[in-house]
């Protein structure tokens, strides 16, 4: 019965979205105000229903209900029970749902939070958001109806894509989706902010928020799915150009950009139409992401010809939003109000330059994402544009805007000083350099271009510091006083420092493992050891294991210094899952201070040996441990207590009973 | 039933969130610009703040207060506007548009769930399912419980023995040999399991004496020479590899020596009777053309066709998995009994390929032929 409960509350709440599309929307037209207020209501209870139906799949799962078609396709009852859980969201249509729930999580957060936001736009908004969840909605009950039954129920289910039977594989598609979604929310503040023809300076606070916690979440999943591919497809890569990855990075560049661009608006009111922009391609963005990834066309496009019923549906989807919303923007448009001028050397000017990169950046990696599909579509030809594309094109680009990236926040409104900002950061610069040549100089086979990773690396984050110190005013004032200013500085501050910093440590993490990790690929023989960076790794024994729904082979290494003390095991294991037929590599990885060791077995020899590839990955969490602190740096600024402006002051004074009514 | 009161609960509760802001109260109203000015309030107190800290400048702070002022200025604007606009004289269209939502909740909730759901169709956890009483579960059902059973008590030997035949009868013949080999291996071989197991063998081999079954066969004739089945099969393995006399002497001293009421005293006879007639003076040239025709014709036409299917099933499995020269050896044998030369000496060629030509199974295998009047093309 729960399952139809489910399937029931689904098609309500695809009604309900229907309702909060139309009638907030005509009520802030016709200026009702009880039309408006429906939008409320009505987005919490989408919530509680969406809420219910995916609970009643979960539980289809956590019950191995194989009546339910998604449920055999995608389970088996051997599964431990983590992955029956996440396995709910770890096929299409499951993961369609997950996408609407969090969709009608911020639908209803918008309501609940929105309290500060005049009548008009939050019922646009949430109208916004309302047609965007419908059309979702419609195309996960006609096309992808996770709610399907079979009826005589088989037995055993077809088990969860082993690769996916993972941690990180667990917790990367919720935070990625939370980012995604997140940026619906900004899409929609400017679709509604176009209908009504009126965008002020105050629009981009309200809209801050919601972006800095999509930016957040998304920038956790990318990290998460970075980390994931790392250690368990056994490449020991962490980032691919993969068309996968990419549709997830492209709404994160130009989300960066709209977040900075936010910023010129809410002080200067400047940038206005380019920020409405900005936020309306950040979500087709993450639609086209969405449309790529859950489509098929990725995997070949042909097989989406053949089989176009989801891929057309998504497609019409991202025309109808992205070609209406950017419709809406022609019109309006031209009648929003310029706002104010600055130079082009300025706070402005740098956050511009910021967003061009950003903006160019993001361009280049949507034609290096989507150029092979075109090719295969009109010459059938599959090509595949690899790294060296990237390496190429995107690089460049990026660089100087990491160069740029301590500049901007010494930089004052208006117009600012760059001698006076260089003359500033010239500790951050002196520190950066003197590390740079002491690491050409002392680490072996380090090379001028590692010197000047890692100094660009330390430059980012030591200029990120260097600003935090000059607002606190060290050097000028006590120490004393200089800590009660940190104090009082606003968390956006400690934001930005966070963010920029976490930026540098991701450079450095990336530059070091680039450039300098060493590889060996060898046959081993039980009892044989090998060398690699000062360790010593001896190949115990190869031992069978047999887990729930697998067998393995895992192989011992015992590891010690060269010559030196043991440092105990690594395991690393090829594994089997049984109902798929289906191999998988679990790499054995052992972390040392910020280094890692890196383990994955290949394939038997006939005379017993086995095909060990073993990287010494010098420096490789930081690549994550970065993105760590751009997530707690956007967290930190979104509990800025300035974008918790209240309700107006007529309302003020009635607070009290305002926040218990 | 049950189903029905929740779906009509979330109908209701559905339905009362969109008229909701009709029946309750208006709220004190704000006009939009007073949200504006309160954010532009803040920037003013943050400014100030800020300029208090040191950070902004005094210069740049006035600028920034006369900008911020400017705004609040445009705004009023704003709020005329606004006012203009919520005097529109709009009551039909709001009562029309509140009307056709709240009917929409029901009708189009219902309407669209009968279309798509299964109502009614209860939720099956596996748990219950296996826990269900047998006498109202389905074959399936109940092998899923005995292997969910068996794979959490592996050393359940009288469970392997149970499931092995219902395996074989719905013809999962790999999975019923694995039975009856952990069933041995468990409770120690006995003729009837071994003989068991050759059956199931020869079940999986589509009907072909594998040299696999024959061991097992023998196993069981070694402990118990009577054994019907074992020595029923032996005969027909002997018949496929063309040894008719061997064949038809086993079968006929079964049944002379099998009591009335035993199964296999009919299948023996049956068997010996669809035999091709005694084949003499062979013993080291395999049956001349006329022979093996004469044994053609001799042959019942059901019997030829269900020989004929074993074979192609042999040489089925043979183009799949090519590294098999007993296997190699019964088909060439099978050929040339049903008198099918071309196909034996193609079959020949195939296998030469197959082993490679210098190998050691190959050089037998030449040998094997050659023995059985078949020359390589």
């Amino acid at each position: 019965m729960s399952v139809e409960i489910g399937h029931f509350a689904l098609v309500l709440a695809f009604v309900l979205s229907l309702v909060q599309s139309v009638v907030p929307l005509s009520g802030a037209r016709l200026g009702s105000e009880r039309l408006m207020r429906v939008g409320e209501p009505v987005a919490v209870t989408g919530l509680a229903l969406i809420a219910t139906s995916f609970a009643a799949l979960t539980l289809a799962y956590v019950q191995s209900d194989f009546s339910v078609l998604n449920a055999w396709e995608n389970s088996h009852s051997a599964k431990p029970m983590l992955y029956k859980i996440t396995g709910t969201w770890g096929n299409h249509e499951g993961s369609m749902l997950l996408w609407v729930l969090i969709l009608a999580l911020f639908g209803a957060m918008v309501a609940f939070f929105g309290r500060n936001l005049p009548p008009t736009l939050r019922a646009n908004v949430l109208a916004v958001q309302g047609m965007i969840a419908a059309a979702f909605l419609l195309f996960i009950l006609l096309t992808s109806n996770p709610f399907t039954r079979l009826h005589p129920a088989p037995m055993e289910g077809r088990d969860l894509n082993p690769l996916l039977q993972d941690v990180g594989l667990a917790i990367h598609p919720p935070l990625l989706y939370i980012g995604y979604v997140g940026f619906s929310i900004s899409f929609s503040f400017a679709v509604a902010a176009l209908i009504e023809g009126r965008i002020d300076a105050a629009w981009a606070r309200w809209v801050r928020p919601w972006t800095l916690a999509a930016w957040a979440f998304l920038t956790g999943g990318i990290a998460v799915g970075s980390y994931w591919a790392y250690y368990e497809l056994g490449w020991g890569g962490f980032w691919f150009w993969d068309p996968v990855e990419n549709a997830s990075f492209l709404p994160w560049l130009s989300g960066t950009a709209l977040l900075h661009s936010a910023i010129v608006m809410e002080k200067r009111a400047a940038l206005k139409i380019w920020t409405v922009l900005l936020a309306i391609l950040t979500f087709s963005l993450s639609l086209l992401g969405t449309f790529l990834v859950r489509s098929g066309v990725l995997t070949s496009v042909h097989t989406f010809a053949s089989d176009p019923t989801r891929g057309v549906f998504i497609l019409a989807i991202l025309m109808a939003f992205i070609g209406g919303a950017l419709t809406l923007f022609a019109i309006r448009a031209s009648r929003l109000a310029p706002g104010g001028l600055f130079h082009p050397i300025s706070r402005e000017g740098a956050l511009v330059l910021n967003n061009l990169l950003l903006t160019t950046a993001a361009a280049t990696v949507l034609v290096g994402t989507l150029y092979p599909l075109l090719i295969e579509a009109l010459t059938g030809e599959k090509i595949s544009v690899g790294p060296p594309f990237f390496n190429l094109t995107f690089i460049p680009l990026f660089l100087p805007l990491l160069a740029a990236v301590p500049f901007g926040p010494m930089l004052s409104w208006k117009r600012g000083d760059l001698p006076a900002a260089a003359q500033r950061l010239q500790f951050a610069f002196a520190g950066a350099a003197v590390s740079g040549l002491v690491s050409y100089f002392l680490i072996d086979r380090a090379s001028v271009f590692a010197a000047l990773g890692i100094g660009l690396g330390l430059w980012l984050i030591l200029g990120a510091v260097t600003d935090l110190a000059l607002k606190m005013g060290v050097g000028k004032v006590k120490p004393s006083v200089a800590l009660r200013r940190l104090k009082g500085l606003p968390l956006s501050m400690f934001g930005t420092t966070l963010a920029h910093a976490g930026l540098g440590i991701t450079t450095l993490g990336v530059v070091c493992v680039t450039i300098l990790e060493t590889e060996r690929v060898l046959v081993m023989q039980p009892g044989e050891s090998m060398e690699i960076s000062g360790y010593s790794l001896e190949y115990e024994a190869l031992q069978p294991f047999t887990g729930p729904n697998y067998t393995e082979e895992r192989a011992h290494f015992a590891v010690s210094e060269v010559g030196g003390r043991p440092l105990g095991e690594i395991v690393s294991a090829k594994r089997f899952y049984t109902a798929r037929n289906m191999p998988t590599t679990e790499a054995g990885i052992r972390t040392m201070g910020l280094s890692q060791l890196y383990v994955s077995l290949g394939d038997k020899t006939n005379d017993g040996g086995i095909v060990v590839r073993v990287w010494w990955k010098p420096l490789v969490t930081l690549i994550w441990l970065g993105t760590l602190f751009m997530m707690v740096g956007g967290a930190v600024s979104l509990f800025d207590r300035r974008l918790r402006v209240g309700a107006p002051s007529r309302q003020r004074a009635t607070a009290a009973q305002g926040a218990s009514s | 039933m049950v189903f029905w009161i929740i779906a009509a609960l979330f109908t209701l509760a559905a339905s009362y969130a969109v008229i909701q802001p009709f029946v309750r109260g208006s709220r004190t109203r704000t006009q939009s610009v007073e949200h504006d000015l309160a954010v532009y309030r803040d920037q003013l107190a943050e400014l100030e703040r800020e300029v208090k800290q040191g950070i902004v400048p005094e210069r740049d702070a006035e600028e920034a207060r006369a900008e911020i002022a400017r705004r609040m200025l445009r705004l009023k604007d704003a709020a005329d506007e606004e006012t203009a606009r919520q005097d529109g004289k709009s009551r039909t269209a709001v009562k029309v548009i509140a009307a056709a939502a709240i009917l929409a909740v029901p009708v189009l909730s219902w309407g669209g769930y009968l279309l798509l759901g299964s109502p009614g169709m209860p939720s099956m956890p596996l748990q219950a399912r296996l826990q269900q009483d047998p006498s109202r579960a389905s074959l399936e059902e109940l092998l899923a419980r005995a292997e969910n059973h068996l794979s959490a008590n592996p050393d359940d030997a009288r469970g392997w023995e149970t499931l092995a035949p219902v395996y074989a009868r719905i013809g999962r013949y790999d999975d019923a040999a694995t039975a009856y080999r952990n069933s041995i291996e468990l409770e120690g071989a006995t003729a009837e399991r071994e003989s068991a197991l050759g059956e199931v063998l020869v079940g999986a081999a589509g009907g072909v004496v594998t040299a696999e079954a024959e061991a097992a066969f023998q196993r069981a004739l070694d402990l118990d020479e009577g054994n019907p089945r074992a020595r029923f099969y032996t005969a027909m393995g002997s018949a496929q590899e063309g040894d008719v006399d061997r064949a038809r002497a086993i079968w006929e001293a079964m049944v002379t020596e099998l009591p009335d009421d035993s199964p296999w005293k009919q299948a023996a006879g049956q068997a010996a009777e669809g035999l091709a007639p005694a084949v003499t003076n062979q013993e080291d040239v395999g049956p001349t053309r006329e022979q093996q025709a004469a044994a053609q014709e001799m042959m019942p036409e059901e019997q030829r066709e269900m020989i004929e299917g074993m074979v192609s099933g042999l040489d089925a499995r043979l183009r799949e998995n090519p590294d098999d020269p007993e296997g190699w050896r019964r088909l060439l044998r099978s050929y040339v009994v049903l008198g099918r030369r071309d196909d034996a000496e193609e079959a020949l060629s195939r296998a030469f390929a197959a082993l490679g030509p210098d190998s050691e199974d190959a050089e037998a295998l030449a040998e094997y032929a050659n023995g059985l009047g078949l020359t390589e093309r």
